[in-house]
């Protein structure tokens, strides 16, 4: 605590103080997850072609350490969420993040992973942040390769930043008794729809 | 619009020859022939366009239904019909009056690909499918409660809240059904929902046939 | 007398005792976050549906059982191959032996021959 000033009204989120030995520690453990993000791979439409594109030679996944697809979440660190996700498979998705194990992150890549994209309709998830917790929104439809690499860069700086004193950090947010994960509230206005969709109204 | 014109398809007149007044009418669109039939005959016309030596339909295209934007306009159930052998299609179509029952005889026992295709159509529009093996939900999930999207009737966005939508989706267990030839192991037979293994243990093995 | 295999078991206390630090730190130091879904085996997102526990055939078993007892059998042959040579003043007698050591096992593979147990349906 010494050298650094803490404002009167900041809220305190580590257990124990922040000193050499831990950030020396959260430096070794964030270089080390962020050097070798193992991502499973939850391609569903168009943005998974642009993944593999991302994975493929000429823009090379492997230089961040990414190239092995866990498709099982079992050895995987970052959940890329590539496609559209219609309501028929958020259980799935859901489950599937539930059984990675922590450290984990999301990567929510595409407009329709995101929000909804263009479909906003009866059966696409409305952005999949209302079924499990994203860390970084990749937009584009599809976004280029440099797109979801500038994201994972993005997520590379998150995951420096993270620090084991944080008690907030790894905490697995499960589905409640009602059935959502996030207050029905929260899904509503995350679903709202925005741009020219607010005037699509109409049924037919 | 009855008088035969030179690009209507042949069958429509032996159809007429065959059944007469069960055949409403018949038009022609972008080369097309449509072929309006009554609710009530549409299973013989249908057998009859496939098992006749001279009509040979024998690939289902496809089933599917129009709600015209115009809300007086009757539901259509269609059939997309071709004769592989001489290169020839057919549209039939039945018009089922909103007010009434939208019931129509499957054509599953003479094109086994009707299968999904009716149940699509049961999904979208709520057309029921007299006959039918498996008359339940294929595009969205078994337990759909909130109605029959392609209707026009239905909002696009569905009648329920994104929140509620959303819970319902996370409460389905997406292996309700598989078919029994799956699940007909020992293994598998204590997971199963009740209505499986009352119908495993009438005796079924398989699915359909 | 056992001084040459000193650094042998040096390097198996050292092997065991890697194995115990990496596992025990591992298990003692992280902080373990369940829930029941990860509990439960990866079926692609899909609720796990029947049990990996099968019944197995028996006749598996039997199948391993005859493997081993005339692999034995092959693996005697080869000592007494290095002895037969060694000796060659024995040879014919000792050629009778292997030869009676083999009719035995002969007489036991006619016996599973003839009772079925080579027939796998």
């Amino acid at each position: 605590m010494g050298l650094i000033a803490t404002p009167p009204d900041a809220t305190v989120v580590s257990s124990t103080s922040p000193n050499w030995v831990t950030t020396r520690l959260d430096f070794l453990a964030n270089w080390a997850r962020t050097s070798s993000l193992w991502p499973m791979p939850f391609g569903t439409a168009c943005c998974a072609i642009e993944f593999m594109a991302s994975a493929g030679s000429r823009f090379d996944l492997s230089r961040f350490g990414m190239e092995r697809m866990s498709f099982s979440p079992r050895q995987a660190d970052v959940l890329i969420c590539a496609g559209r996700l219609p309501f028929k498979l958020a259980p799935v998705i859901r489950r599937i993040w539930d059984q990675m194990p922590q450290p984990k992150w999301a990567i929510s890549m595409g407009a329709c992973a995101s929000s909804g994209g263009i479909f906003d309709n009866y059966s696409m998830v409305q952005g999949i942040d209302t079924i499990i917790p994203v860390d970084v929104y990749v937009p584009g439809c599809p976004p280029r390769p440099e797109g979801l690499m500038y994201g994972i860069l993005l997520l590379m700086k998150k995951i420096r930043g993270e620090t084991f004193t944080d008690d907030r950090l790894r905490v697995e947010k499960l589905v409640g008794p009602d059935g959502l994960y996030l207050p029905p509230e929260r899904v509503d206005e995350l679903s709202e729809p925005f741009g020219n969709s607010v005037s699509q109204t109409r049924s037919s | 619009m009855s008088a035969p014109t030179a690009a209507q398809s042949p069958s429509a007149q032996a159809l007429r020859d065959a059944f007469g007044a069960a055949i409403e009418r018949v038009e022609v669109s972008c080369g097309d022939t449509i072929v309006y039939v009554s609710r009530e005959r549409i299973h013989d016309v249908l057998a009859w366009l496939k098992e006749t030596p001279t009509q040979d339909f024998d690939y289902l295209t496809d089933v599917t239904a129009v709600d015209y934007r115009d809300a007086e306009r009757p539901l259509e159930v269609v059939w997309q019909l071709r004769s592989l052998a001489r290169k020839a299609d057919l549209r039939v179509k039945v018009r089922l009056d909103k007010d009434g029952p939208l019931d129509v005889p499957t054509c599953w026992d003479l094109w086994r690909g009707a299968n999904w295709l009716e149940r699509e159509v049961f999904d979208m529009f709520g057309v029921n499918f007299a006959g039918h093996p498996d008359m339940r939900r294929i595009l969205m999930w078994e337990t759909y409660q909130e109605g029959f999207p392609l209707r026009k009737d239905f909002p696009l966005r569905g009648h329920f809240s994104r929140a509620e939508q959303t819970r319902q989706a996370l409460a389905v267990n997406p292996e309700a059904h598989y078919s029994l030839e799956e699940l007909a192991t020992a293994d598998a037979y204590r997971n199963l929902p009740q209505d499986m293994r009352e119908r495993l243990r009438r005796g079924e093995r398989g699915g359909p046939e | 007398m056992l001084r040459p295999y000193i650094p042998i078991l040096l390097v198996t206390a050292f092997v065991v005792f890697n194995a115990v630090l990496l596992l025990g730190l591992s298990h003692w130091l992280s902080a373990y976050r369940t829930n029941p879904a990860k509990q439960q085996p990866y079926e692609s997102g899909m609720p796990v549906l029947g049990d990996a526990r099968q019944r197995f055939s028996v006749k598996f078993y039997l199948i391993a059982m005859l493997f081993i007892v005339f692999d034995i059998e092959t693996v005697f042959m080869i000592p007494w191959a290095v002895a037969f040579r060694s000796l060659p003043a024995l040879s014919g007698l000792l050629l009778v032996e292997m030869l009676v050591f083999m009719l035995i096992l002969a007489v036991g593979y006619v016996y599973i021959w003839k009772r079925g147990a080579l027939q796998w349906d």
